[in-house]
């Protein structure tokens, strides 16, 4: 049985709003570095992202707001932070008042009266994952499955009981959502095929992925335009939008890099290099793929399972069994980790975690940035 | 020709005074991160931290992108297209501000026709005025290399595949008219819904004696517009990307293209106000309801080849033929039925029937459809009425303008 240890986060990517994502240093960070967060850091146990600011929530119910936001507050669950709106999960006052459900203007700092609140009935009480690990937390998902929270009207929207909510994820036009039984559905804007049923038509309501029906899912993440599924026995598929690579699929914006760079004339690189080709498996030229409109298996190196995903606006991270993480999609902001601000339409492992021993566990993407909770490999 | 100093300074000529009026008036949708970052991207402009306000204008252009790029282009709120033509005016004048060198202009200007292109006007239209400025100071090398620019473009006629010239003897055509009055238009053709070849119109224009391929690289060269790419929009593999003029004329034009390119449906004479003057506005459009600020004109400029499926349009449309003859095929709206639209939401205005090669084991009821066809020549303008279907084929290198009102 293993003992708990104690791990710790790292963040790289966009800072550009101070928002505590390592040293800060510049507005960028290309390379994980460990998180310092105001106040204590080895109690967050939630983070958070939205594009300038961060919402970290701390095991013993403390919330902390960073970069374009600052403040702190008590008695929070769980948070779940966009730019229009920053939801909260807050104890009810007095004992067995159950919890509350807060909408804040982000720029609040928490004082004054939320936007909106709503109780949540005490069935809803949710338990922390054993070995006190991370959990993906369930905003904007709201305790009971009843109901999710949006940024944009209407901010609160029921869900039918039937659907027996597991998990929700909200991209910038469409939602994801994973039932009991790991079957994921899909609705919203379909334009760039990240409902993942095979048109480019939009759904008003929740549709099952009938691609992924008998697979059962165990996570689902939404990043802005695509969307990712983690199965039981560690495979991912994805679809959606891949203009940045980020569904790891051949993309035709990345093999053009070198040839429409600013300023220059179209030729070969610097470096004698020719533009990239996709190669298929037959060594033919396969395609660029701008959007896929239903899920395609992803290949990770053999022998590795996926345990974990998160997605940002245009990139993708993925936590494995075995502790690692692998990263692909935009690069601009270091958000890949890969120690430099290229794209990539392939997933890579992110070396600082090897490197350092550390065992990834879990994984939280912002737009353009990248929060990683690890911990110390043990010895022997 | 003209140094760093004085583009720096024809370019500061243009922006406002003062850092108080170098702003947008926002209103709630944008978020107010982003008003933080748009202000604090003018302090670094104003405080001479060029390499600051780089960054800082990238992030806002990243950012007001990913709002152009959620939901329908038409829901897009304005405030959204006006942030990101901001952050295109900083990145523009801060790439200008170190050197004046042709690769850094070229790069503002790149960077000025995106703003045009997804942007909205702002600080009264000054991205089209940055640009006039950027290609004023563009070196004498706008143009490619001299060499086959005095090459006439029929004479690579010789080298296409032999291009199908259809019989339109054998159907039924257009009528002509030569300089109808309004009454008469308005009475024959516009309430009744009827095309009409109208002559003596448009043949004066400017733009039939000057526009030449050297004419158009010389004032529009430069400058970034959208080109499809494949041969017609209803393919798999048609896709839509972005390149100057010059790069569509080299590479689907002049140099054996291996892929249909078409600078189809792009409003070119708001990006370049210089080639509106060659073009004039059909009196015709004041019989509409819509004021003049309201007429949506495209231009259509291709190779011989370029296809548009049968589609239908929501708006009266006057299309001016400049250079080239074009092949086109007319149905009423009464055939609707007949002409099988494709009936996702994205495509709902255009048949699947391919007009010149039609499968009519799945289409039967278009065999016995009636139509009307012409060929286009220079000087002609067509009136198509609203929701009149119409399928259109260049025959040769073409160039067309078209007048959307109502």
């Amino acid at each position: 049985m293993a003992e708990e240890r104690r791990g710790s986060w790292f963040g790289f990517g966009f800072c550009g709003f101070g928002q505590a994502l390592g040293s800060g240093r510049g507005r960028q960070v290309h390379s994980p570095e460990p998180l310092q967060t105001p106040g204590e850091d080895a109690d967050v146990c939630r983070v958070s992202a939205s594009w300038s600011y961060t919402a970290f929530v701390t095991r013993g119910g403390r919330l902390e707001l960073s970069g374009s936001a600052g403040c702190a507050a008590g008695g929070c669950r769980d948070a779940w932070a966009s730019e229009a709106l920053l939801v909260v999960l807050r104890a009810g006052p007095g004992r067995g008042a159950g919890t509350e459900l807060q909408a804040w203007a982000p720029g609040s700092a928490l004082s004054g009266e939320p936007l909106w609140a709503h109780t949540v009935g005490p069935e809803a009480e949710g338990e922390d994952a054993p070995g006190g690990e991370p959990q993906a937390g369930a905003l904007p998902l709201l305790p009971g499955a009843r109901a999710y929270v949006s940024p944009r009207p209407p901010f609160y929207s029921p869900l039918a009981p039937e659907l027996r909510a597991r998990r929700l994820e909200l991209g910038a036009e469409h939602a994801l959502l994973l039932d009991e039984a790991g079957q994921v559905f899909s609705w919203g804007q379909g334009r760039h095929g990240q409902l993942g049923h095979g048109t480019l038509e939009a759904e008003l309501e929740p549709r099952p992925l009938e691609a992924l029906q008998g697979v059962p899912m165990a996570e689902v993440a939404a990043g802005g335009w695509h969307s990712v599924c983690v199965s039981e026995t560690g495979d991912i598929y994805i679809w959606g939008w891949n203009e940045s690579g980020q569904l790891a699929l051949p993309s035709r914006s990345l093999a053009e890099v070198g040839k429409t760079a600013a300023g220059e004339a179209s030729g070969p690189k610097e470096d004698g290099s020719d533009v990239r080709t996709a190669e298929g498996e037959s060594g033919g030229l396969a395609p660029f793929i701008a959007i896929q409109p239903f899920p395609a298996l992803l290949d990770l190196p053999p022998g590795t399972d996926a345990v974990k995903a998160s997605c940002g606006s245009r990139h993708t991270a993925v936590v494995t069994r075995t502790g690692e993480l692998y990263t692909w999609g935009w690069g601009k902001y270091g958000q890949l980790g890969h120690e430099d601000t290229s794209s990539l339409d392939r997933p890579r492992r992110v070396e600082y975690f090897v490197d350092k021993r550390l065992q990834v566990r879990a994984v939280s993407c912002g737009p353009w940035n990248t929060y990683v909770y690890a911990v110390e490999k043990a010895e022997g | 020709m003209a140094g760093a100093g004085t583009l720096r300074e024809a370019l500061r000529a243009l922006l406002p005074p003062t850092k108080e009026e170098l702003t947008l008036q926002l209103g709630e949708t944008v978020e107010r991160s982003v008003v933080r970052l748009l202000r604090e991207a003018v302090e670094l402009f104003c405080g001479g931290r060029g390499d600051e306000c780089l960054q800082a204008s990238e992030a806002i252009l990243d950012y007001s992108w990913e709002k152009l790029n959620t939901g329908p282009w038409r829901d897009v709120h304005r405030d959204w297209r006006r942030v990101y033509a901001f952050g295109c005016l900083l990145k523009a004048v801060c790439l200008c501000e170190e050197t004046g060198d042709a690769g850094a202009v070229a790069a503002a200007l790149r960077v000025c026709d995106m703003g045009l292109l997804m942007g909205a006007a702002i600080l009264g239209d000054i991205l089209t005025k940055v640009a006039a400025v950027l290609q004023a100071h563009l070196p004498s090398g706008k143009r490619p290399a001299p060499g086959p620019a005095q090459e006439q473009p029929h004479e690579k006629k010789a080298r296409h595949d032999h291009v199908r010239i259809p019989d339109v003897r054998s159907e039924r055509t257009v009528p002509r008219l030569r300089c109808p009055s309004l009454q008469h238009f308005r009475k024959h053709f516009l309430v009744p819904g009827r095309p009409v070849i109208l002559e003596g119109v448009a043949d004066q224009w400017p733009c039939m004696k000057k526009w030449s391929l050297e004419y158009i690289q010389d004032v529009a060269g430069c400058r970034t517009v959208p080109v499809e790419v494949g041969s017609r929009y209803t393919d798999e593999e048609w896709s839509q990307t972005l390149m100057t003029v010059n790069e569509f004329i080299s590479k689907y034009i002049r140099d054996e293209p291996r892929d249909v390119g078409y600078l189809a449906q792009h409003q070119l004479f708001d990006q370049i106000p210089e080639l509106k003057r060659d073009i004039s506005i059909p009196d015709y459009c004041c019989l509409g309801d819509g004021d003049e600020e309201e007429i949506t004109i495209n231009a259509w400029f291709g190779p011989q080849g370029t296809v548009s499926p049968l589609h239908q349009d929501p708006q009266q449309n006057f299309l001016a033929q400049v250079t080239g003859r074009k092949y086109i095929r007319l149905y009423s709206p009464q055939e609707s039925e007949a002409l099988y639209p494709h009936d996702t939401h994205l495509l709902h205005n255009t048949s699947q029937v391919d007009v010149e090669n039609p499968d009519l084991e799945k289409f039967p009821k278009f065999a016995e459809a009636p139509f009307l066809s012409c060929i286009l020549c220079p000087g002609e303008i067509l009136f198509i009425p609203v929701k009149y279907w119409h399928y259109v084929r260049a025959l040769d290198l073409s160039f067309s303008v078209s007048f959307w009102w109502s």
